[in-house]
């Protein structure tokens, strides 16, 4: 798993690479964001080929933590083997999910303006 | 041109009680599952790609409608939350809405149209924004649209609001009074007004009033009437001297002998009232009144015929089996396992030695073509512990509780199964049809008709790829 970040105008981009299971999902969960931690977070998923429970709580636990903070998680551009798991899991109804995202990032940049 | 349908869990609430276990999306109007009319009509507009939107469950759509090749346009699913509203689930599909028109099919609603106008040109034509809207959802266009001439008329089309059982009824009944429907309606239709589907059985005194649409799998016993505004659904079986008018028989339904079923909506075990919304849920999960038992005379008839069936098919059978068997043991392709099942209606239990043949080689073929993991079983039916045809035997659980729904009073166990025999699925609730069917009527020599019936059908199967 290969965590990348970008922050831009206050909105943070986590790229993620690989599998997100219960081997990579420690990584996700001690993964510390140089955003401040109000800062809305858009994590980009396109590139995560495998999803497993594991990963799934790794991804529930940030945006718990985020939230607790003031911030927001938004999850963008999805693949079909990654959307089921969520499908299955109903953890969809926890996330706004954007197939694109720059779509997603220009939507938090509104709320946080909105803030 | 691409297409959104949302749909959110506060719109369709209501049907979850009377169709439980169905998506609201694939619930049938006249046999025909919701979502297909959508997609129908998505591709009449001029669709290539559609996206279904929900804040609930969408493993069941998906499943049935996979990526849309069978329509030819493509189908995509997508997760939104039950307080999104319609601009913030654009911005959430941007990378799909982007540069192109997109028709917006929000709500639980159905869209009248007629297949035979053409909405392509219609919607080139319209602007952006609302086409028509009503309390519970809206059909609406966002995009770029090149121009934008004035469009003289009438829309051709309307929405009808699905909120409520009556509206249900009510549609689909108007869908059936059409003589030539603006819709695709599943079946045959060799006449206005009437829809056969596959693997219909109609009997020679069963009369046929249109307008009626037939779903697949469907037997019309003797001295019944069907129609006129009947939707009967697949998997349904309408016993002898009954009559259905103006009503919708759901799939998997049995409506016994000498029922008036007029004005209703019958599903399962549950006749509703569709004007006022009061359903009965009857004793008898299939409407069958009163299995009767068979005579002691009668069950030691059936009891000789049985067996005696079974003492001929040992005799065939031995030389194949004293051949094939030792080599698939070797081979390892011979499994024995031993169960405890049900074999009557009182819950009585017996240690049964079932076989699985692996199939892949030759002699493993030609030993399930005939049956010969069967054959073990067949001295069951000498010593009167299972019949030669019967219920599929249902593994005891081992905490002693009977599945009552599964075991009524027809249950008895077979080497061979009257669902194999009339090749329904050999398992759930149509399979308890059949079974339920043949308990009232069958009779041993039919018995012996069915079992021969099985045997091919085995046969059969084995070597359908």
């Amino acid at each position: 798993m290969i965590i990348k970040e970008n922050v831009c105008n206050n909105i943070t981009t986590i790229n993620l690479w690989g599998t997100l299971d219960a081997t990579t999902a420690p990584t996700l969960r001690n993964f510390k964001s140089a955003a401040a931690p109000a800062d809305p977070v858009v994590i980009n998923m396109s590139d995560v080929d495998f999803l497993d429970s594991s990963g799934l709580g790794a991804l529930v636990g940030l945006t718990r933590e985020k939230r607790e903070q003031g911030g927001e998680v938004t999850l963008a551009c999805m693949n079909n083997k990654v959307r089921k798991v969520f499908e299955i899991t109903q953890v969809y109804r926890l996330f706004d999910i954007y197939d694109d995202v720059e779509a997603a990032t220009i939507n938090a940049e509104k709320k946080q303006t909105r803030l | 041109m691409k297409t959104l349908i949302i749909i959110k869990e506060k719109d369709y609430a209501w049907l979850r009680p009377i169709f439980t276990g169905i998506h609201p999306l694939l619930v049938p109007i006249c046999n025909k599952p919701f979502i297909e009319f959508l997609i129908d009509f998505a591709i009449l507009a001029g669709s290539d790609a559609l996206r279904i939107l929900s804040d609930g469950p969408l493993s069941d759509v998906e499943e049935y409608c996979d990526n849309g090749s069978r329509w030819g346009i493509a189908i995509s699913y997508g997760s939104i939350k039950s307080s999104d509203e319609t601009l913030l689930i654009m911005e959430k599909n941007h990378r799909y809405c982007a540069g192109e028109r997109v028709l917006l099919m929000n709500g639980f609603v159905f869209i009248e149209y007629d297949k035979q106008h053409n909405y392509t040109a219609l919607f080139a034509e319209l602007p952006d924004g609302e086409i028509l809207g009503c309390n519970k959802g809206s059909l609406s266009l966002r995009g770029t649209p090149g121009e934008r001439p004035k469009v003289a008329g009438a829309l051709p089309l309307s929405l009808v609001e699905l909120d409520s059982l009556e509206v249900y009824y009510r549609l689909s009944m108007e869908i059936l009074s059409f003589g030539e429907s603006p819709y695709v309606i599943p079946g045959y239709s060799n006449e206005a007004y009437c829809h056969i589907g596959r693997n219909v059985v109609i009997s020679k005194s069963a009369e046929i009033r249109k307008p009626v649409i037939i779903g697949n799998n469907v037997q019309i016993m003797a001295d019944s009437i069907i129609g006129p505004l009947a939707v009967i659904g697949s998997n349904v079986i309408i016993d002898k001297a009954s009559t259905v008018t103006d009503s919708i028989v759901l799939e998997k339904t049995y409506i016994g002998e000498q029922l008036e079923v007029q004005n209703r909506i019958a599903a399962g075990n549950i006749l509703i009232e569709p004007e006022s919304g009061i359903s009965i849920a009857m004793d008898d999960p299939h409407l069958l009144t009163g299995i009767k038992k068979s005579g002691s005379a009668e069950i030691l008839f059936q009891s000789v015929v049985h067996r005696l069936f079974a003492l001929f098919l040992i005799t065939v059978l031995l030389i194949p089996f004293l051949l094939l068997s030792p080599i698939l043991k070797f081979q390892r392709k011979w499994k024995k396992s031993t169960g405890s099942y049900y074999i009557n209606d009182a819950g009585k239990t017996l240690a049964l030695t079932t076989t699985s043949i692996n199939r892949q080689s030759l002699p493993g073929s030609i030993a399930a073509a005939l049956s010969l993991d069967r054959f073990g079983l067949l001295f069951n039916v000498l010593s009167g512990q299972l019949a030669i045809i019967g219920s599929t035997p249902i593994a005891a659980k081992t905490d002693n509780s009977v599945p009552l729904l599964e075991m009524g009073s027809w249950y008895k166990a077979g080497v061979f199964s009257y669902a194999e025999a009339e090749e329904w699925p050999a398992n759930g609730d149509e399979r308890a049809i059949v079974e339920r069917y043949f308990a009232v009527h069958g009779n041993p020599l039919l018995d012996i008709a069915m079992t021969i019936k099985a045997f091919f059908n085995l046969i059969h199967e084995i070597h359908t790829p």
